[in-house]
């Protein structure tokens, strides 16, 4: 599937870094529609947490619309991603950027630094291959 | 389902007047994971040997399968896996003849899954217990707990005393049992991190009691750390009388104080009610939240 880490003494429980992980590898086109995730039992041993851990973020994604569990198939990526409510995702995203500016200012940067670091996590996330015309893109098929 | 393992009510001393366990009651129920947590001396190794009927509770029950371990040990024993940082395995005896004996006590141990394992932690059949390092002997006696395929796996830590990659190691042994079995694990650690990895509800003992059993997720998200200025309130009792929390201490400069409910929400309540703009509310990890709940004043 995708690289996922995982790091115990995270701020975030285990199962909400899986979940973030794979939400960013579907935003960046790591992981396509219609995609096969490793099974949970597997993603399991791999990262060495709890079986139930990683279903339980398998099992979040999928009430939020981004993956569907096929009995006996397997976990796939949605063909058909949810709409993130608009002011939802902009508060979201307005909490996060005062936070990002904070520690920049603290730490000494500008917001021109931070900008620059804001395009190269962009080329980071979309795996370098894509257009940076912003939003999510699907994966080129080829 | 009934639970796989119950106590109820545990009560047991060795000096008198003087309980280590004082009424604890929990379950583990049937593919769960419960980390028994508590500072040293709390009483975890303890409930470990009651539950294994290697030690008899002098109030309460316990059972396990529905079965009391002090009635029926060989029912018991025969479903449980076992291992403990204290475990003597005899020294002149090689791994072979130790895992052939455990092969002729359980009917369905698993000989390809301990040739793996054997393979895995790299250990020779043919070597002999006391020529073996620590974790090497660790590593034979999690073998032996789990290659007969335990409904219920019972670890008293297991992470005692060994280096990161044994640890490790054991962690990914304690998953494969999960994943193939479905089986229960009930395990005491003071390594937080292994807790976070493998931990899926946590039972905290303290004062002889459960002073928290909650779903590790739960504890994280809905638990926070209020870091509030000694300047503006006057005493840490002040603190514990606020509703949601649990416990409050000095620290340094800063009263830290641990709430139920998230930091926004925590946060406004404070400032509402102390006044003060000063106060920060964070979400932490559990070895914090562990130092937070049960450390000392300082």
């Amino acid at each position: 599937m995708t690289q996922i880490i995982v790091h115990p003494s995270d701020e975030l429980p285990i199962y909400r870094q899986i979940m973030r992980q794979i939400m960013e590898a579907i935003a960046g086109g790591r992981l396509g529609q219609g995609d096969k995730l490793t099974s949970h039992r597997d993603l399991a041993e791999q990262l060495v947490v709890a079986p139930l851990t990683v279903k339980k973020a398998y099992d979040e994604l999928e009430l939020l619309g981004y993956v569907e569990t096929q009995r006996g198939r397997g976990t796939f990526v949605c063909s058909r991603l949810p709409k993130i409510k608009r002011a939802e995702q902009r508060a979201r995203l307005q909490a996060a950027a005062r936070k990002l500016l904070s520690e920049a200012y603290v730490g000494g940067s500008s917001f021109e630094e931070v900008e620059e670091i804001l395009r190269e996590a962009d080329r980071e996330i979309s795996g370098g291959s894509l257009t940076s015309a912003g939003g999510r893109r699907d994966k080129e098929k080829s | 389902m009934s639970p796989i393992l119950e106590f109820a009510g545990i009560a047991r001393s060795y000096k008198k007047g003087v309980p280590v366990l004082n009424g604890v009651t929990f379950s583990v129920e049937p593919g769960e994971v419960v980390g028994l947590l508590g500072r040293n001396g709390a009483g975890k190794t303890t409930l470990i040997r009651i539950a294994m009927g290697m030690l008899h509770p002098q109030a309460g029950s316990v059972r396990a399968f529905g079965i009391s371990p002090f009635e029926d040990p060989v029912a018991v024993k025969k479903r449980i896996g076992y291992a403990a940082e204290d475990q003597v395995l005899p020294g002149f005896s090689s791994i072979a003849e130790i895992t052939a004996f455990h092969r002729y006590l359980f009917p369905d141990w698993d000989l390809t899954w301990e040739r793996q394992l054997l393979e895995r932690f790299n250990l020779d059949p043919a070597a002999r217990i006391h020529k073996l390092s620590k974790g090497q002997a660790r590593q034979v006696a999690l073998l032996c707990a789990i290659c007969h395929r335990p409904e219920l796996l019972i670890l008293d830590e297991p992470g005692g005393g060994l280096d990161p990659a044994a640890r490790r190691e054991f962690l990914e042994a304690s998953i494969q049992l999960l994943n193939r079995e479905g089986s229960a694990i009930l395990f005491s650690s003071h390594h937080m991190s292994d807790v976070e990895r493998i931990g899926g509800r946590v039972v905290l003992l303290e004062g002889g009691k459960v002073f928290l059993d909650r779903p590790l997720d739960a504890l994280r998200e809905n638990l926070c750390v209020a870091l509030v200025p000694k300047a503006s309130v006057a005493d840490a009792a002040v603190l514990e009388h606020e509703a949601g929390c649990l416990r409050a201490r000095s620290a340094g400069e800063d009263w830290h104080a641990v709430f139920e409910g998230a930091a926004d929400t925590v946060s406004r309540q404070l400032t509402a009610s102390m006044g003060s703009n000063n106060i920060r509310c964070v979400q932490v990890p559990l070895e914090e939240l562990f130092i937070e709940l049960l450390g000392g004043q300082r």
